[in-house]
């Protein structure tokens, strides 16, 4: 339950009340700092610390009632350090992942929030003496930017005296030189890093092993009797509030896409496991809060007890769009068969949406790009004609897909990412190296995703089925009607469409078409290096090109026409009705899903009326339980209600509140484009 | 081997029974209830559905072993989660042969059967032997309502109600509540009184009438025209089950 004190907080928030203290960086001028660092001929590396300076410096500290986890951004936007000029120039020499600035990795907290900042920018200082040039140029703006921090902290603190509160002046005072001797230093701490990522340009900052690094602190708490749980839980619910404060303010795809991904449970090398009275917590302050931030991911695997899923299951229910189910038995061996150390690879996280990272020791680009496997199979029917067999015909798609592999391998060279010196400070091996993370780390693999599985595997099991087994259907035929969009091939439309094989009815050739894809995938990338020395990672997830490669993809011989869309993530097609959720586990679960380990989710939509009571939540857990147990690598469940989307749609004053899972990611359903908001009521078309 | 009709299969249904299970409906029933929402589940023949994408055909043929072997595909998933598999309908005891043959072939798996109860005393025997759980609709206990509001007398059920309360087995009393029909507190009392003595009875669920009930009326070319107030909420007597396990679904 909501403390009265929290409930005040999300209420005013919730109504843009603390909007009011936010300025433009054009109205403080920090909009054309940029020029002027070009003009003086500033290196990236000391800009991003002059301009974090510069930030940090012109932020307001603001303390509402009832905060008792402070830190609130005053400023709309963070500028660029670079002149648009710049841009072009370093858009015409390298290639820029999204807007050129670091993002979706996760920062090892755990040291940081322990160590503290004083002490840190201690040991950055002391290895100037022995850096080179280049290193000497990162660890002054290193030290300069834990400094920046350090005063806009000791700012908040003054405020804090003037407000009378002295808890939270004396919390300000130490944290801002010392690592956390509590729970709500801790909290205080992590709220003012994360604060500064966002604020140093950086985004989708992730949260990591949130109950793994603030376990000590509160744990101990609680031992000592320091605090009550009541008292524990009230500042878990401030600081998970706190990350939807300025969230609007974050970049992203649509408003939502923050990547504030917060990691629970899991296991340890031992194989012991993780998950705690805090994991549990947490599992609380995201159904009490009913917030999209910060979107759970839980880790669990075949031991897990099924009332841990039964908690999960009950935020499932609360219809957020998360908690997402991570399953350790197929995410490490495969993390480790990518060449991840063991001990890092059961440290895992997950980024932005579902991509699995290693916190502090990867700099890996998870969504660097993407395979269409829906478009290759498209594009195969040209040239089906000139198979005997539908074995020759697959082995043609197997080179297809090797070949837009190193086609899409051979594309990111000259990577440039914009120095983080902040970034860097929280991140394993920068100090030793003496360099920004954005130019390597431990880990520097590259993700694509896979997108259209399933209407791949749809339309090769029809070409199996309908061309080469039945020979009922001719290339010509077929060719003709997709060419045609099916106008005039009525009875053929609705044969491909609702009678041919599909993926999700756990039907063992067809799902078999699933495995042998995500094989080749898989195949195409190993043994491709880019050009920091990484790796490519496969991965089954599809984020916004779900969207994009459906928009140029024409008709299908799955019977999907031009225009419809494709299934988001690991999922079935959204046209025809399926057996139901436990085929469709079955068929997800049977590829050998550790080779897709860049992650994406199957995706099972329920019907919210289906869980009214504690029975049916149990038998809800049984069933996310078994898709682990059958071997699943990600699972996540929305739960819907399509009369509600749709009066959401037609009255979106009525339904601000109104929380969906997007692709990696849950947002505000009024804040979507059309585009988004239909897709979410077309996949819920078939539910049960 | 008996072959029989089924108008689907329900994989994950939550309210029919423990554990993850899946459902199968088979087609035709004695009764005509007036508040049924399944009324392509009436006639004992396949026919035709207007669906949103043009006319289907609703109800297929199948052989006991082809049925059977479908389910046992998922015999591990239902043990792993303490599951199984229902039957329902229409009424599943219009089609004994089948139903029996099915259930026989289904070593291993939980079993239940929902039913009205209205059938042969023979046949209910036979089916009751095979399941290990029973979901006994009870809709009226008054003779004279029973016949109004479903068509058929209930006399055949209360015989079968009294087999089942001696036999053992575990059993759920369903119960449908229908504004006006059957929601008042004498009526609930009278269906209460049948349960006395019923030491293997489980649990008594009361199923809230579908304001909904009639979507699927004209897709088989029927009208929904129930004859009580059907926006009416029913009133709910949970007190009178006190010696029970009672859930509201």
């Amino acid at each position: 339950m909501l403390t009265a004190r929290i409930e005040k907080l999300k209420d005013f928030f919730f109504d843009k009340g603390h909007h009011g203290v936010r300025r433009t960086p054009e109205s403080l001028g920090l909009d054309t700092l940029c020029k002027k660092y070009a003009a003086e001929g500033i290196p990236a590396q000391l800009r991003a610390a002059l301009l974090f300076e510069a930030m940090t410096s012109a932020e307001k500290p603001v303390i509402f009632d009832g905060e008792q986890i402070v830190a609130t951004r005053t400023i709309t936007r963070v500028p660029s350090y670079f002149t648009e000029e710049e841009w072009a120039a370093l858009k015409a020499h390298h290639y820029l992942h999204e807007n050129g600035m670091l993002s979706n990795i996760s920062p090892n907290f755990s040291d940081a929030i322990a160590e503290g900042l004083e002490q840190r920018k201690k040991r950055f200082t002391e290895r100037m003496l022995t850096a080179d040039e280049e290193g000497k140029l990162f660890l002054e703006s290193a030290v300069r930017s834990i400094g920046a921090l350090q005063d806009l902290i000791g700012k908040y603190e003054v405020c804090a005296w003037e407000k009378g509160d002295v808890v939270l002046a004396e919390t300000l005072g130490r944290i801002r030189f010392d690592g956390a001797s509590n729970f709500r230093e801790a909290l205080q701490l992590l709220r003012f890093i994360h604060f500064g990522l966002w604020e140093s340009g950086c985004y989708h900052n992730t949260l990591g092993r949130f109950d793994q690094y603030m376990w000590p602190y509160y744990k101990a708490d609680i031992d000592s009797g320091r605090l009550t749980k009541e008292e524990a839980y009230e500042l878990l619910l401030s600081f998970f509030l706190a990350c939807n404060k300025d969230s609007d303010l974050y970049p992203g795809m649509q408003q939502g896409d923050n990547g504030q991904s917060l990691v629970l449970g899991g296991r340890d090398a031992s194989g012991k496991m993780l998950f705690n009275e805090l994991s549990s917590l947490c599992l609380d302050a995201s159904y009490d809060l009913n917030l999209i931030d910060p979107k759970i991911n839980l880790r669990v695997d075949r031991n897990t007890p099924l009332e841990v899923y039964k908690q999960g299951a009950r935020l499932t229910k609360r219809g957020l769009g998360f908690p997402q189910y991570d399953n350790d038995d197929v995410v490490v061996p495969g993390l480790e068969r990518l060449g991840y150390a063991p001990e890092d690879a059961n440290d895992y996280v997950v980024a932005a949406c579902w991509e699995f990272i290693i916190p502090g020791k990867a700099m890996d680009i998870v969504n660097i790009g993407a395979l269409s496997f829906a478009g290759l199979v498209s594009r195969s029917v040209d040239e089906l004609g000139s198979f005997e067999n539908f074995e020759d015909y697959y082995a043609h798609i197997d080179g297809m897909i090797k070949d837009e592999c190193r086609r899409i391998a051979a594309g990111y060279k000259n990577l440039y990412i914009a120095p983080a010196p902040l970034y860097s400070v929280m991140m394993d091996g920068t100090l030793e190296r003496a360099r920004d993370i954005t130019l390597g780390a431990k880990y520097n693999n590259f993700g694509i995703h896979g997108t259209g599985i399933a209407t791949a595997v749809d339309s090769l099991a029809a070409i199996r089925k309908y061309v080469f087994e039945e020979k009922s259907l001719s290339v010509k035929e077929l060719q003709a009607a997709l060419d045609a969009n099916f106008e005039g091939y009525d009875a053929l439309w609705k044969k491909l469409r609702f009678e041919a094989p599909k993926m999700g009815n756990d039907d063992d050739g067809t799902d078999e078409l699933a495995a042998r894809l995500l094989a080749s995938f898989d195949e195409g990338l190993s043994g491709l290096r880019n050009e920091r020395g990484g790796i490519f990672r496969a991965g089954t997830g599809t984020a916004m090109y779900y969207i994009f490669h459906a928009v140029h993809l024409k008709a299908t011989p799955d019977g999907r026409k031009a225009g419809e869309v494709i299934p988001a993530n690991y999922s079935p097609s959204m046209y025809t009705r399926h057996k139901g959720p436990v085929s469709v586990i079955k068929s997800f679960s049977k590829g050998d899903l550790g080779r897709s380990i860049n992650g994406g989710p199957l995706t099972i939509e329920l019907d919210d009326t289906l869980f009214r009571n504690e029975e049916n939540l149990e038998k809800l857990a049984m069933l996310i339980r078994s898709y682990v147990q059958l071997g699943g690598h990600q699972l996540q469940l929305n739960t819907l209600n399509k009369e509600t989307l749709l009066d959401a749609k037609a009255h979106p004053e009525k339904h601000r509140n109104l929380i969906v899972r997007v692709w990696g990611w849950s947002g505000y359903f009024v804040e979507l484009d059309e585009c988004y908001q239909n897709h979410i009521i077309d996949r819920i078309k078939f539910t049960m | 081997m008996a072959s029989g009709t089924i108008f689907s299969i329900e994989e994950f249904a939550i309210n029919d029974g423990p554990g993850i299970r899946t459902t199968v409906f088979l087609k035709g029933c004695p009764l005509r209830c007036a508040w049924c929402h399944n009324p392509e589940g009436l006639l004992p023949a396949p026919q035709v559905f207007h669906g949103i994408y043009g006319d289907r055909i609703t109800g297929r043929i199948v052989e006991a072993g082809d049925l059977a072997a479908e389910l046992l595909r998922n015999r591990d998933f239902f043990a792993m989660n303490g599951g199984g598999v229902t039957f329902t309908g229409g009424e599943p005891t219009m089609q004994p042969r089948f139903l029996c043959e099915v259930l026989d072939r289904l070593e291993g798996v939980h079993k239940a059967v929902e039913t009205s109860g209205w059938c042969a005393p023979g046949v209910y025997a036979d089916v009751l032997e095979r399941v290990d759980l029973v979901l006994q609709d009870i809709k009226l206990a008054s003779p004279e309502a029973h016949r109004r509001w479903t068509g058929q007398d209930n006399s055949p059920i209360l015989r079968n109600l009294e087999t089942l309360k001696r036999s053992g087995k575990p059993f759920v009393i369903r119960i449908p509540l229908i504004p006006g029909v059957n929601d008042s507190l004498s009526e609930m009392e009278s269906v209460a009184a049948l349960l006395r003595g019923a030491l293997a009875l489980r649990r008594v669920e009361l199923l809230r009438y579908h304001k909904t009930a009639g979507a699927k009326y004209p897709r088989v070319d029927l009208h929904y025209d129930p004859g009580f107030d059907r926006e009416a909420s029913p009133a709910v007597h949970t007190e009178v089950f006190s010696d029970f396990e009672t859930i509201i679904l």
